[in-house]
């Protein structure tokens, strides 16, 4: 039985389709890529299955429990987490408390609880500083606040913006450790990248999307290697 | 350890000022602490990040329901003062639906609009609310006995200041801020934004009607201009800014100053103190964005927190 599973998934912005028709799934334990060129409709996604925006048509599927009509923060309780494309870090808190949020409201912790689960998971991600505030923080440090808010909420999926941008690459790497490590522990990650390296590194499948619409998918060898992807990416020759 | 000796301190002053002050100056701090409340009252709802400008209107409905039951049914006055804050909570938690969903400028202004809203209804009432002439009371709560007003506003400011902190100690604290801070994120880490924001605009309106039928009851008099007035919103918006926003400690300090400096300017100026009381909030605002309380709370704190880093270090 698939974790998550859109059926069919719909969403217009006005006359604009950013997702059409759209269907994929992905199962506990498992690393799923999400790639395709500017625009294609990644970030859409995400929100369309973390329930930040609605779909206009088709259905979300959470441990076959149709959670379509939930609000995000429902769905955040659930079991669906996120990180954004831009940090999006809780300002006034310090690194700790941001990641305390998640653990009060994801996962639903007592106040004294949730510190003690801040700091395991600041631990776990060789989070240091953690009672700086975060406009004092590094990029790496950043990500891994918006890492461990995500995590502090306890989730079955897991879903990562390209939470590698912007990193250089021993960063990339440990992150990439740490992704790994949360698969081992049996959580479905689907990662939206546009390093190649860390895709073929990390998934064990992509979907390629251009237009809103899959348009190829299978392991990054197979998919790397399809005419319409690399059409899709770098222009018809 | 300081900080508790200090707060004891300053109970045991308001607690036994009726002992040495005269009917004047507790009706001064009878004022500040009407404001003091309100402004902690707005400052709360502020913490959301939701400005209200509904503060005046939440006290006039607050201070009609206890009035009014009070000739028209013979309630206790002390009884009432719940009724009226149970009222302003009753309509915050029905509007809440309607005005909650609106953000920034546009629930300032919706507010803003619905305290005019409610004594446009009140004037127009005229069976049950005397219209725009207003409702007498046979006499003031506890008989206008000044020493007692002075408690019965006390007890209401300190109720007020323990919700404050008792939101900022709470996971009430990391939801408003989280709110506040990026509505989006507190979603996607689950938080039920509009649950929250419905509790809070309720407490606070609840705390708004209960000041405004405690006022209402001391003075035994409401009507639409004056139970209404804006400077039930404009004055502890003031004093909140002045002493700083997103605290417990900020807009006491301010209603402390401001109301103060006000009563004195008003003896040695009369009619001139509101312009240099503007002046006062102008320069505040330009010079100390965060109010008067942060800078000094920093200052104060920065000799502690060096020596606490230096015990982290060795």
């Amino acid at each position: 039985m698939p974790k998550l599973k859109a059926n069919n998934i719909v969403r217009r912005f006005g006359g604009l389709i950013a997702v059409n028709d759209l269907s994929f799934e992905v199962e506990k334990g498992e690393i799923l890529g999400i790639i395709g060129p500017n625009g294609a409709g990644k970030t859409t996604v995400i929100n369309l299955m973390a329930g930040t925006l609605r779909v206009n048509e088709g259905t979300i599927l959470f441990n076959d429990e149709d959670v379509t009509k939930k609000e995000a923060h429902i769905r955040n309780r659930l079991g669906i987490a996120r990180t954004f494309q831009i940090v999006r870090p809780l300002e006034n808190f310090s690194a700790i408390e941001n990641i305390m949020v998640g653990a009060l409201f994801g996962k639903g912790d007592k106040l004294e609880d949730a510190r003690s689960t801040a700091q395991e998971i600041c631990d776990f991600l060789n989070l240091k500083n953690v009672n700086k505030s975060v406009d004092e923080l590094t990029v790496l440090e950043l990500k891994k606040v918006e890492l461990g808010r995500a995590l502090a909420s306890e989730p079955e999926v897991l879903f990562l913006d390209e939470i590698m941008a912007g990193l250089t690459s021993d960063e990339t790497w440990e992150l990439m450790d740490i992704v790994k490590e949360l698969q081992k522990r049996d959580m479905a990650i689907c990662v939206v990248e546009h390093i190649m390296k860390v895709v073929k590194e990390l998934t064990h499948r992509v979907i390629v999307l251009n237009q809103g619409e899959i348009i190829a998918q299978g392991p990054y060898s197979k998919v790397s290697e399809n005419k319409e992807v690399i059409a899709a990416y770098l222009g018809e020759e | 350890m300081k900080k508790n000796l200090f707060i004891v301190l300053l109970l045991i002053i308001a607690f036994t000022l009726p002992l040495y002050a005269g009917a004047y100056v507790m009706s001064v701090f009878n004022t500040i602490l009407v404001f003091m409340a309100l402004g902690l009252s707005w400052d709360m709802m502020l913490r959301t990040g939701q400005l209200s400008f509904g503060t005046a209107g939440f006290f006039g409905l607050g201070a009609y329901a206890s009035v009014l039951i009070v000739t028209n049914m013979g309630f206790n006055p002390v009884v009432s003062l719940f009724v009226g804050a149970a009222f302003s909570g009753l309509i915050a938690f029905a509007l809440g639906f309607i005005v909650l969903r609106l953000r920034q400028i546009y629930f300032a202004i919706t507010t803003l609009a619905l305290t005019h809203v409610f004594s446009v209804i009140i004037r127009n009432l005229s069976d049950l609310t005397g219209g725009a002439s207003g409702t007498q009371l046979d006499t003031a709560i506890f008989g206008g006995n000044p020493t007692k007003l002075y408690y019965m506003i006390l007890i209401i400011a300190l109720f007020t200041i323990l919700i404050s902190e008792i939101f900022s100690r709470s996971r009430i604290h990391y939801a408003i801020n989280s709110i506040r801070n990026d509505e989006t994120t507190a979603k996607s880490s689950g938080i039920d934004v509009f649950k929250y924001l419905l509790f809070v605009f309720v407490v606070t309106s609840a705390l708004q009607g209960l000041v405004g039928a405690a006022y209402a009851q001391q003075y035994a008099f409401v009507n639409p201009e004056s139970t209404f007035s804006l400077n039930f919103l404009l004055l502890p918006l003031a004093m909140a800014l002045v002493g700083g926003i997103y605290s417990t400690n900020g807009p006491i300090i301010g209603a402390l100053i401001l109301g103060l400096i006000s009563e004195y300017l008003k003896l040695i100026m009369p009619y001139g103190h509101l312009v240099v009381y503007g002046i006062i909030i102008v320069v505040v605002v330009l010079f100390l964005p965060q109010g008067v309380y942060t800078p000094i709370k920093n200052k104060l704190l920065k000799s502690s927190i060096v020596g606490g880093d230096n015990n982290a270090q060795t």
